[in-house]
Protein backbone atom coordinates (compact mmCIF):
# COMPACT_ATOMS: atom_id res chain seq x y z
CA UNK A 1 0.00 0.00 0.00
CA UNK A 2 2.83 2.25 0.64
CA UNK A 3 4.71 1.22 -2.17
CA UNK A 4 1.52 2.08 -4.31
CA UNK A 5 1.48 5.82 -2.40
CA UNK A 6 5.00 6.24 -3.39
CA UNK A 7 4.12 5.85 -6.78
CA UNK A 8 1.31 7.83 -6.92
CA UNK A 9 2.83 10.61 -5.30
CA UNK A 10 5.86 11.05 -7.84
CA UNK A 11 3.08 11.59 -10.64
CA UNK A 12 0.87 14.42 -8.64
CA UNK A 13 2.66 16.84 -10.10
CA UNK A 14 2.25 15.45 -13.51
CA UNK A 15 -1.35 14.66 -12.56
CA UNK A 16 -2.06 18.52 -11.50
CA UNK A 17 -0.58 20.14 -14.45
CA UNK A 18 -2.35 18.09 -16.63
CA UNK A 19 -5.51 19.06 -14.74
CA UNK A 20 -4.33 23.02 -14.95
CA UNK A 21 -4.18 22.66 -18.99
CA UNK A 22 -7.76 21.41 -18.80
CA UNK A 23 -9.65 23.57 -16.15
CA UNK A 24 -7.18 26.36 -17.04
CA UNK A 25 -8.12 27.25 -12.95
CA UNK A 26 -5.99 26.04 -10.50
CA UNK A 27 -8.23 24.95 -7.67
CA UNK A 28 -10.59 23.54 -9.95
CA UNK A 29 -7.63 21.65 -11.51
CA UNK A 30 -6.96 20.17 -7.92
CA UNK A 31 -10.45 19.35 -6.90
CA UNK A 32 -10.02 16.75 -10.35
CA UNK A 33 -7.17 15.65 -9.29
CA UNK A 34 -8.82 14.73 -6.00
CA UNK A 35 -11.38 13.12 -7.69
CA UNK A 36 -9.10 11.06 -10.19
CA UNK A 37 -7.10 10.06 -7.36
CA UNK A 38 -10.10 8.72 -5.10
CA UNK A 39 -11.38 7.09 -8.34
CA UNK A 40 -8.07 5.07 -8.74
CA UNK A 41 -7.67 4.41 -5.53
CA UNK A 42 -10.39 2.49 -5.27
CA UNK A 43 -10.10 0.97 -8.56
CA UNK A 44 -6.92 0.25 -8.23
CA UNK A 45 -7.65 -3.40 -8.91
CA UNK A 46 -9.33 -2.88 -12.68
CA UNK A 47 -5.46 -1.56 -13.24
CA UNK A 48 -3.92 -3.80 -15.98
CA UNK A 49 -0.75 -4.90 -14.20
CA UNK A 50 1.04 -4.19 -17.34
CA UNK A 51 0.09 -1.25 -18.22
CA UNK A 52 1.38 2.66 -17.48
CA UNK A 53 0.35 3.96 -14.40
CA UNK A 54 0.68 7.19 -15.58
CA UNK A 55 -1.32 6.75 -18.54
CA UNK A 56 -3.86 5.15 -16.34
CA UNK A 57 -4.21 8.20 -14.34
CA UNK A 58 -4.33 10.07 -17.10
CA UNK A 59 -7.37 8.75 -18.80
CA UNK A 60 -9.00 8.82 -15.67
CA UNK A 61 -8.51 12.27 -14.74
CA UNK A 62 -9.86 13.25 -18.49
CA UNK A 63 -12.69 10.81 -18.32
CA UNK A 64 -13.69 12.99 -15.32
CA UNK A 65 -13.01 16.13 -16.78
CA UNK A 66 -15.13 15.35 -19.60
CA UNK A 67 -17.75 14.15 -17.63
CA UNK A 68 -17.92 17.28 -14.92
CA UNK A 69 -17.74 19.24 -18.45
CA UNK A 70 -20.58 18.04 -19.81
CA UNK A 71 -22.30 18.52 -16.41
CA UNK A 72 -21.84 22.17 -15.94
CA UNK A 73 -22.89 22.67 -19.62
CA UNK A 74 -26.15 20.73 -18.89
CA UNK A 75 -26.69 22.98 -15.89
CA UNK A 76 -25.33 25.84 -17.86
CA UNK A 77 -28.30 25.36 -20.28
CA UNK A 78 -30.56 25.10 -17.78
CA UNK A 79 -30.14 28.35 -16.22
CA UNK A 80 -30.10 29.75 -19.49
CA UNK A 81 -33.66 28.29 -20.60
CA UNK A 82 -34.47 29.11 -16.70
CA UNK A 83 -33.22 33.29 -16.85
CA UNK A 84 -33.46 33.62 -21.11
CA UNK A 85 -30.40 34.16 -21.28
CA UNK A 86 -27.04 33.23 -23.49
CA UNK A 87 -24.27 32.38 -20.89
CA UNK A 88 -22.76 30.35 -23.43
CA UNK A 89 -21.27 33.20 -25.67
CA UNK A 90 -17.12 33.52 -26.38
CA UNK A 91 -15.61 35.70 -24.50
CA UNK A 92 -13.85 38.54 -26.10
CA UNK A 93 -10.64 37.27 -24.96
CA UNK A 94 -11.00 34.53 -27.68
CA UNK A 95 -10.32 37.05 -30.52
CA UNK A 96 -7.18 38.39 -28.50
CA UNK A 97 -3.77 37.64 -30.49
CA UNK A 98 -2.57 34.66 -28.72
CA UNK A 99 1.29 36.44 -27.52
CA UNK A 100 2.85 33.16 -26.27
CA UNK A 101 2.62 29.75 -26.39
CA UNK A 102 0.77 29.22 -23.44
CA UNK A 103 -1.77 31.50 -24.42
CA UNK A 104 -2.18 30.26 -28.04
CA UNK A 105 -2.42 26.64 -26.16
CA UNK A 106 -4.97 27.69 -23.84
CA UNK A 107 -6.94 28.95 -26.79
CA UNK A 108 -7.34 25.07 -28.02
CA UNK A 109 -10.29 23.03 -27.44
CA UNK A 110 -9.47 20.86 -24.22
CA UNK A 111 -8.91 17.29 -26.36
CA UNK A 112 -6.19 19.31 -28.53
CA UNK A 113 -4.45 20.54 -25.31
CA UNK A 114 -4.84 16.76 -23.66
CA UNK A 115 -3.28 15.28 -27.05
CA UNK A 116 -0.54 18.01 -27.19
CA UNK A 117 0.50 17.59 -23.23
CA UNK A 118 0.38 13.64 -23.77
CA UNK A 119 2.61 13.33 -26.95
CA UNK A 120 4.48 17.04 -27.05
CA UNK A 121 5.44 17.38 -23.55
CA UNK A 122 4.50 14.07 -21.04
CA UNK A 123 6.20 11.73 -23.97
CA UNK A 124 3.27 9.13 -24.38
CA UNK A 125 3.01 6.86 -27.36
CA UNK A 126 0.47 7.54 -30.04
CA UNK A 127 -0.70 3.71 -28.96
CA UNK A 128 -1.18 4.65 -25.14
CA UNK A 129 -3.04 7.77 -26.26
CA UNK A 130 -5.32 5.73 -28.48
CA UNK A 131 -5.92 3.76 -25.92
CA UNK A 132 -7.02 6.65 -23.37
CA UNK A 133 -9.29 7.99 -26.13
CA UNK A 134 -10.51 4.21 -27.06
CA UNK A 135 -9.64 5.07 -30.69
CA UNK A 136 -7.19 3.74 -33.38
CA UNK A 137 -3.95 5.38 -33.81
CA UNK A 138 -4.51 6.64 -36.82
CA UNK A 139 -6.97 8.56 -35.64
CA UNK A 140 -4.69 9.69 -33.16
CA UNK A 141 -2.24 10.77 -35.66
CA UNK A 142 -4.57 12.75 -37.77
CA UNK A 143 -5.78 14.55 -34.53
CA UNK A 144 -2.12 15.73 -33.55
CA UNK A 145 -1.89 16.96 -36.62
CA UNK A 146 -4.75 18.97 -36.61
CA UNK A 147 -3.71 20.20 -33.31
CA UNK A 148 -0.29 21.15 -33.85
CA UNK A 149 -1.61 22.74 -37.24
CA UNK A 150 -3.85 24.75 -35.00
CA UNK A 151 -1.35 25.69 -32.26
CA UNK A 152 1.16 27.01 -34.99
CA UNK A 153 -1.80 28.92 -36.48
CA UNK A 154 -2.85 30.57 -33.44
CA UNK A 155 1.16 30.74 -32.19
CA UNK A 156 1.68 33.00 -35.33
CA UNK A 157 -1.46 34.81 -34.91
CA UNK A 158 -2.38 33.62 -38.33
CA UNK A 159 -6.52 33.62 -36.95
CA UNK A 160 -6.48 36.62 -35.08
CA UNK A 161 -4.67 39.34 -37.09
CA UNK A 162 -6.70 39.61 -40.29
CA UNK A 163 -9.76 40.18 -37.78
CA UNK A 164 -7.63 43.01 -36.29
CA UNK A 165 -6.32 44.35 -39.70
CA UNK A 166 -10.18 45.25 -41.07
CA UNK A 167 -10.57 48.13 -38.25
CA UNK A 168 -7.59 50.13 -40.36
CA UNK B 1 9.34 0.76 -42.84
CA UNK B 2 7.79 3.51 -44.21
CA UNK B 3 7.42 4.43 -47.97
CA UNK B 4 9.31 7.70 -49.30
CA UNK B 5 8.48 10.62 -49.45
CA UNK B 6 7.35 10.39 -45.60
CA UNK B 7 3.35 11.21 -45.40
CA UNK B 8 2.35 13.88 -43.13
CA UNK B 9 1.89 11.35 -40.29
CA UNK B 10 5.43 10.04 -40.65
CA UNK B 11 6.67 13.74 -40.33
CA UNK B 12 4.78 14.14 -37.42
CA UNK B 13 6.19 10.85 -35.52
CA UNK B 14 9.72 11.75 -36.17
CA UNK B 15 9.17 14.93 -34.00
CA UNK B 16 7.39 12.80 -31.73
CA UNK B 17 10.20 10.33 -31.53
CA UNK B 18 7.81 7.42 -32.26
CA UNK B 19 10.11 6.04 -35.15
CA UNK B 20 11.98 3.05 -35.49
CA UNK B 21 15.82 3.96 -35.89
CA UNK B 22 15.96 2.85 -39.42
CA UNK B 23 12.49 5.35 -40.21
CA UNK B 24 14.18 7.79 -38.40
CA UNK B 25 17.90 7.96 -40.34
CA UNK B 26 15.52 7.75 -43.43
CA UNK B 27 13.03 10.91 -42.29
CA UNK B 28 16.50 12.84 -41.62
CA UNK B 29 17.97 12.18 -44.77
CA UNK B 30 14.81 13.50 -46.90
CA UNK B 31 14.24 16.45 -44.45
CA UNK B 32 17.89 17.45 -45.41
CA UNK B 33 17.18 17.47 -49.24
CA UNK B 34 13.71 18.80 -48.65
CA UNK B 35 13.91 22.87 -47.20
CA UNK B 36 10.20 23.40 -47.27
CA UNK B 37 9.63 19.95 -45.23
CA UNK B 38 12.02 20.54 -42.88
CA UNK B 39 11.07 23.99 -42.08
CA UNK B 40 7.90 22.83 -41.31
CA UNK B 41 9.01 19.86 -39.10
CA UNK B 42 11.36 22.40 -37.15
CA UNK B 43 8.27 24.42 -36.36
CA UNK B 44 6.45 21.85 -34.91
CA UNK B 45 9.82 20.65 -33.11
CA UNK B 46 10.48 24.65 -31.36
CA UNK B 47 6.38 24.43 -30.59
CA UNK B 48 6.67 21.22 -29.06
CA UNK B 49 9.96 22.76 -27.19
CA UNK B 50 8.33 25.97 -25.85
CA UNK B 51 5.39 23.89 -24.79
CA UNK B 52 7.91 21.64 -22.75
CA UNK B 53 9.24 24.85 -21.50
CA UNK B 54 6.09 26.86 -20.81
CA UNK B 55 4.70 23.91 -18.82
CA UNK B 56 7.48 22.58 -16.63
CA UNK B 57 6.57 25.83 -14.93
CA UNK B 58 3.42 23.47 -13.64
CA UNK B 59 5.32 21.04 -12.08
CA UNK B 60 6.29 23.08 -9.32
CA UNK B 61 3.74 24.12 -7.68
CA UNK B 62 3.36 23.88 -3.76
CA UNK B 63 2.53 20.58 -2.45
CA UNK B 64 -1.51 20.33 -1.60
CA UNK B 65 -1.77 17.96 1.05
CA UNK B 66 -5.38 17.13 0.47
CA UNK B 67 -4.31 15.44 -2.71
CA UNK B 68 -1.86 12.99 -0.69
CA UNK B 69 -2.19 9.37 -1.71
CA UNK B 70 -2.88 8.55 2.60
CA UNK B 71 -5.39 11.62 2.92
CA UNK B 72 -7.76 10.37 0.48
CA UNK B 73 -7.58 6.80 1.69
CA UNK B 74 -8.38 8.21 4.94
CA UNK B 75 -11.40 9.87 3.25
CA UNK B 76 -12.31 7.13 1.12
CA UNK B 77 -12.31 4.61 4.31
CA UNK B 78 -14.58 7.20 6.24
CA UNK B 79 -17.27 7.59 3.37
CA UNK B 80 -17.15 3.42 3.45
CA UNK B 81 -17.96 3.79 7.00
CA UNK B 82 -20.82 6.40 6.61
CA UNK B 83 -22.60 4.55 3.50
CA UNK B 84 -22.48 1.23 5.85
CA UNK B 85 -24.07 2.75 8.95
CA UNK B 86 -26.89 4.19 6.42
CA UNK B 87 -26.81 1.30 5.12
CA UNK B 88 -27.01 -0.51 9.00
CA UNK B 89 -29.82 2.26 9.49
CA UNK B 90 -31.70 0.73 6.30
CA UNK B 91 -31.97 -3.01 7.31
CA UNK B 92 -32.74 -2.33 10.84
CA UNK B 93 -35.96 -0.32 9.31
CA UNK B 94 -36.39 -3.17 7.16
CA UNK B 95 -36.65 -5.46 10.16
CA UNK B 96 -38.78 -2.71 11.58
CA UNK B 97 -40.97 -2.87 8.73
CA UNK B 98 -43.86 -0.94 6.73
CA UNK B 99 -44.22 2.70 7.56
CA UNK B 100 -41.15 2.86 9.80
CA UNK B 101 -38.98 1.56 7.45
CA UNK B 102 -39.95 3.64 4.85
CA UNK B 103 -39.50 7.00 7.15
CA UNK B 104 -36.12 5.94 8.37
CA UNK B 105 -34.61 5.79 5.07
CA UNK B 106 -36.49 8.94 4.03
CA UNK B 107 -34.03 10.27 7.35
CA UNK B 108 -31.19 8.36 6.05
CA UNK B 109 -31.14 9.91 2.37
CA UNK B 110 -32.02 13.43 4.14
CA UNK B 111 -28.96 13.43 6.67
CA UNK B 112 -26.74 11.56 3.65
CA UNK B 113 -26.40 14.86 1.71
CA UNK B 114 -24.50 17.49 3.47
CA UNK B 115 -27.19 20.67 4.65
CA UNK B 116 -27.29 23.07 2.00
CA UNK B 117 -24.32 22.14 -0.29
CA UNK B 118 -26.06 23.38 -3.32
CA UNK B 119 -25.03 27.29 -1.49
CA UNK B 120 -21.84 26.41 -1.39
CA UNK B 121 -21.85 24.86 -4.68
CA UNK B 122 -23.02 28.28 -5.97
CA UNK B 123 -21.18 29.89 -4.44
CA UNK B 124 -17.63 28.37 -6.18
CA UNK B 125 -19.65 28.35 -9.25
CA UNK B 126 -20.19 32.23 -8.90
CA UNK B 127 -17.78 33.56 -6.79
CA UNK B 128 -15.08 31.50 -6.87
CA UNK B 129 -14.80 30.69 -10.77
CA UNK B 130 -16.58 33.30 -12.15
CA UNK B 131 -18.18 31.05 -14.20
CA UNK B 132 -22.06 32.45 -14.03
CA UNK B 133 -22.43 36.03 -14.50
CA UNK B 134 -25.03 37.96 -12.09
CA UNK B 135 -28.70 38.65 -12.94
CA UNK B 136 -28.71 41.67 -10.63
CA UNK B 137 -25.88 44.39 -9.80
CA UNK B 138 -26.21 46.96 -7.64
CA UNK B 139 -24.02 48.65 -4.54
CA UNK B 140 -26.71 49.20 -2.23
CA UNK B 141 -28.55 47.16 -0.09
CA UNK B 142 -31.95 48.50 -0.64
CA UNK B 143 -32.10 47.43 -4.67
CA UNK B 144 -30.75 44.20 -3.79
CA UNK B 145 -33.58 43.11 -1.25
CA UNK B 146 -35.99 44.86 -4.05
CA UNK B 147 -34.69 42.31 -6.40
CA UNK B 148 -34.68 39.81 -4.35
CA UNK B 149 -38.14 40.27 -3.10
CA UNK B 150 -39.47 39.93 -6.64
CA UNK B 151 -38.62 36.43 -6.11
CA UNK B 152 -39.10 35.53 -2.74
CA UNK B 153 -41.99 36.84 -0.89
CA UNK B 154 -41.68 37.40 3.04
CA UNK B 155 -37.84 36.43 3.21
CA UNK B 156 -35.56 36.85 6.09
CA UNK B 157 -34.18 40.88 5.30
CA UNK B 158 -30.65 40.63 3.92
CA UNK B 159 -27.75 40.98 6.61
CA UNK B 160 -26.19 43.63 7.17
CA UNK B 161 -22.62 43.39 6.75
CA UNK B 162 -21.20 46.83 6.37
CA UNK B 163 -19.45 46.82 10.42
CA UNK B 164 -17.56 44.25 8.46
CA UNK B 165 -16.53 46.10 5.24
CA UNK B 166 -19.11 44.19 2.98
CA UNK B 167 -21.37 45.21 0.70
CA UNK B 168 -23.65 43.57 -1.40
CA UNK B 169 -22.49 43.77 -5.26
CA UNK B 170 -24.60 41.00 -7.33
CA UNK B 171 -27.36 38.56 -7.49
CA UNK B 172 -28.12 35.72 -9.24
CA UNK B 173 -31.01 32.88 -9.71
CA UNK B 174 -30.30 29.32 -9.46
CA UNK B 175 -32.64 26.38 -9.77
CA UNK B 176 -32.42 23.63 -7.65
CA UNK B 177 -33.80 20.08 -7.28
CA UNK B 178 -36.31 22.11 -4.14
CA UNK B 179 -37.47 24.97 -6.05
CA UNK B 180 -35.52 28.18 -7.47
CA UNK B 181 -33.06 29.78 -4.91
CA UNK B 182 -30.76 32.79 -5.27
CA UNK B 183 -27.73 33.63 -4.37
CA UNK B 184 -26.60 37.25 -3.12
CA UNK B 185 -22.80 38.31 -3.55
CA UNK B 186 -20.89 40.25 -0.71
CA UNK B 187 -17.23 42.25 -1.74
CA UNK B 188 -15.14 43.96 0.89
CA UNK B 189 -13.16 46.67 -0.55
CA UNK B 190 -9.88 43.69 -0.50
CA UNK B 191 -12.13 41.58 -2.61
CA UNK B 192 -13.46 38.85 -0.54
CA UNK B 193 -16.33 37.32 -1.27
CA UNK B 194 -18.83 36.23 0.80
CA UNK B 195 -22.64 34.37 -0.22
CA UNK B 196 -26.14 34.77 1.22
CA UNK B 197 -28.22 31.83 0.00
CA UNK B 198 -32.20 31.47 0.06
CA UNK B 199 -33.78 28.58 -1.75
CA UNK B 200 -37.20 26.70 -0.37
CA UNK B 201 -37.20 24.17 1.57
CA UNK B 202 -38.66 21.47 -0.93
CA UNK B 203 -41.53 19.49 -1.28
CA UNK B 204 -41.11 17.51 2.33
CA UNK B 205 -40.82 21.01 3.83
CA UNK B 206 -37.43 20.06 4.80
CA UNK B 207 -36.09 23.15 7.57
CA UNK B 208 -32.80 22.54 9.11
CA UNK B 209 -31.53 23.20 13.03
CA UNK B 210 -29.23 26.06 13.00
CA UNK B 211 -25.76 24.84 12.09
CA UNK B 212 -22.66 25.52 10.87
CA UNK B 213 -20.10 23.26 8.38
CA UNK B 214 -16.65 23.66 7.10
CA UNK B 215 -16.11 21.94 3.58
CA UNK B 216 -12.55 22.53 2.20
CA UNK B 217 -11.71 26.01 2.40
CA UNK B 218 -15.37 27.21 3.12
CA UNK B 219 -17.43 27.52 6.36
CA UNK B 220 -21.21 27.37 5.52
CA UNK B 221 -23.64 28.80 8.15
CA UNK B 222 -27.12 27.78 7.51
CA UNK B 223 -30.46 28.18 9.05
CA UNK B 224 -34.43 28.09 8.57
CA UNK B 225 -36.36 31.05 8.23
CA UNK B 226 -40.13 32.24 7.50
CA UNK B 227 -40.62 29.51 4.41
CA UNK B 228 -37.17 29.30 3.67
CA UNK B 229 -33.40 27.84 3.92
CA UNK B 230 -30.73 29.72 4.33
CA UNK B 231 -26.50 30.08 4.52
CA UNK B 232 -23.60 31.84 4.44
CA UNK B 233 -20.99 30.51 2.73
CA UNK B 234 -17.36 32.39 4.02
CA UNK B 235 -14.41 31.25 2.98
CA UNK B 236 -12.52 30.01 6.05
CA UNK B 237 -8.78 30.94 7.23
CA UNK B 238 -8.90 34.72 5.99
CA UNK B 239 -9.29 37.92 8.11
CA UNK B 240 -12.56 38.51 6.56
CA UNK B 241 -14.17 35.78 7.84
CA UNK B 242 -12.94 36.49 11.76
CA UNK B 243 -14.33 40.01 11.51
CA UNK B 244 -17.70 38.13 10.34
CA UNK B 245 -17.78 35.97 13.45
CA UNK B 246 -16.99 38.86 15.29
CA UNK B 247 -19.62 41.40 14.06
CA UNK B 248 -22.61 38.63 13.31
CA UNK B 249 -24.18 36.27 15.36
CA UNK B 250 -25.66 33.85 12.92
Amino acid sequence: MNEIDDQLRLLIPRLRRFAVSLTRNPSNADDLVQACLERALSKWNDKRADGDLRAWLFSILYRQFLDAHRRSRRYARMLEFFTGRDDAHPSAERSVIAQSSLQAFDQLPAEQRALLLWVSVEGLSYQQVADILDVPTGTVMSRLSRARQALRQLSDGEIARPALRILK
Amino acid sequence: MISMPPSDNDLHAYVDHQLSEADRQQVEIYLANHPAAAKRVRAWQQDAQHLRTTLSAALHQSANPNLDPATIRQRLKHRTHRQLANAAVLMVAIGVGGFGGWHARQMTLLSAAAPMADALQAYRLIAQQGILPADYQSGDKQGMQGWLDRYFAQADRLPDLTGAGFKPVSGRLLSTDQGAAAMVVYQDAGGQKISFYIRPPGPRNFLLPRGSRRDGELQAEYWSGPGYNYAMVIPSDTSAAQTLKQTLDF
